[in-house]
């Protein structure tokens, strides 16, 4: 969705799968990343030490797929949202150059602190469906009835 | 295990980053990010910057005594309160919250809970970020 538009609550159901989106993290948007956010770790940018630590090549920043997933929630709600509450859980492996598949779902339409709102799961997954990065999000969403 | 249990309720004295519209800019690009309505209010991640300016995860990490080549990011938490906008001078106040293992002390996790504030505005959100480290097996130890 284009973040001018917004997703109103009554245009949301329950189940409702969110568009899947496909990415390759860069090993340029690494180094971007691990500078941007003051992030030491060589197992980000030296291939050598990777290669040390039993890995084909350097490891993507978990934080990094958190942001992509968070991207992916603020897309999807659109300008009109608001994203109140953001987990995620770094449970396996990405690497550089990998396809990695961001997917998700609405699973609950309700009422929070007297606003409408909805609680989504997305997640990450490789390209054999192995599941990377957990994640729940709390949104709210605007209402046609009080616009 | 390595983390110092007594650094349970240790807090970095709090530090202040102001939201620079270029560091907004930058965080777009570098999580692949082209929306133009990031360039003022920061994306909900932005935290992950403001949280690890004045190197304070480094010595956080360091307070505990972790091995800095052993540490990875396990889970993070955002609750956002209010919008946090290009030009805010946020107040960044990060104090360990917890630190307890797993696995006979072969993963150790640390919580580091982080408040975001702004003079103006008050809270602006929280984070909550649990850090793992991988130790060596009980064996490997003399």
């Amino acid at each position: 969705m284009n973040e001018a538009q917004s997703r109103y609550f009554e245009d949301v159901c329950e189940g409702m799968e969110l568009a899947p989106l496909t990415k390759t993290v860069t090993t340029t948007q690494m180094f971007l990343y691990s500078a941007i956010t003051r992030n030491p770790h060589r197992i980000h940018y030296d291939e050598k030490f990777a290669h040390s630590e039993g890995l084909p090549t350097v490891l993507v920043q978990g934080p990094l797929q958190g942001a992509q997933l968070s991207a992916y929630v603020s897309d999807w709600m659109g300008a009109g949202g608001f994203l109140k509450k953001f987990t995620y859980s770094n449970r396996g492996m990405a690497l550089a150059g990998q396809s990695l598949t961001l997917r998700g779902k609405v699973v609950k339409k309700y009422e929070l602190e007297g606003r409408p709102a909805v609680d989504l799961e997305v997640w990450e997954e490789n390209a054999t469906g192995d599941l990377l990065v957990p994640a729940t999000a709390t949104v709210f969403l605007p209402s046609r009835s009080t616009n | 295990m390595a983390l110092d249990r007594s650094r349970i309720g240790y807090c970095l004295p709090a530090f202040t980053v102001t939201v620079e519209p270029a560091a907004l800019a930058a965080f777009a690009e570098a999580i692949g990010d082209p929306d133009p309505a990031c360039r003022e209010i920061a994306p909900p991640t932005f935290m992950k910057v403001l949280e690890g300016q004045d190197n304070s995860s480094r010595r956080i990490m360091e307070a505990l005594g972790a091995d800095l080549k052993r540490i990875l990011h396990a889970e993070q938490q955002f609750e956002y309160v209010a919008p946090i906008r290009a030009g805010m001078k946020v107040s960044v106040a990060r104090c360990v919250a917890d630190i307890y293992d797993r696995r006979e002390g072969q993963l150790e996790f640390a919580l580091i809970e982080t408040t975001f504030a702004d003079e103006e505005a008050g809270v602006l959100g929280r984070s909550r970020q649990l850090v793992l480290v991988r130790n060596p097996p009980r064996s490997d130890e003399a």
